[in-house]
């Protein structure tokens, strides 16, 4: 069985990203069809944002996936040399 | 029709439809607010996608479980290996 720690992860993860989800499709699908001066939009950046903070959210995984992936090869590839 | 060209298809007929309703291409005099939802709609699709990803990954991960009765039914096949080979002789 899964143990406490892996399932407060897992469970913490779903409601992480159905939070996202919810709070996202707010933000992207929802507030078009609400009135600009309308107080729900003082809880959401200006709209430009919701395509640029998932821009910067991406380039920083593929960063970190490409120092990850660097990482990995270099370390398998040193043993090799010494043999 | 390979899985690669069905991929293609569909993701360029999403493409061309997106185009068309984002730069009004086909003077649909659509209203300001479709506008508004459909420009960030690729970055949006990116994102849901990517929270089914986190979420299945989450929930696989919760509910992981061993399989103790594989795991007995391997452990007693390894010892019937063992003791079959030792009557053949094999030092271990």
């Amino acid at each position: 069985m899964a143990t406490g720690a892996d399932q407060a992860v897992g469970f913490g993860l779903v409601g992480f990203s159905l939070l996202l989800f919810t709070y996202y499709s707010i933000w992207v699908v929802v507030l078009p069809f609400v009135d600009s001066d309308h107080v729900i939009h003082s809880y959401f950046l200006p709209r430009e944002y919701s395509v640029i903070l998932p821009g910067i959210a991406a380039l920083i995984l593929l960063l970190f996936v490409g120092t990850f992936i660097g990482i990995v090869t270099w370390k398998n590839r040193k043993p090799k040399k010494v043999d | 029709m390979t899985k690669l060209l069905q991929w293609l298809l569909a993701v360029s007929l999403i493409g061309i439809a997106w185009g068309l309703v984002t730069f009004d291409l086909l003077d649909l005099h659509l209203l300001p607010q479709y506008k508004e939802l459909a420009w960030p709609m690729p970055v949006y699709l990116l994102v849901v996608f990517g929270c089914y990803s986190l979420a299945t990954v989450g929930y696989r991960v919760a509910t992981f479980n061993d399989c103790e009765d594989a795991a007995k039914e391997l452990q007693a096949q390894i010892k019937e290996a063992k003791e079959d080979l030792r009557k053949k002789g094999l030092k271990m």
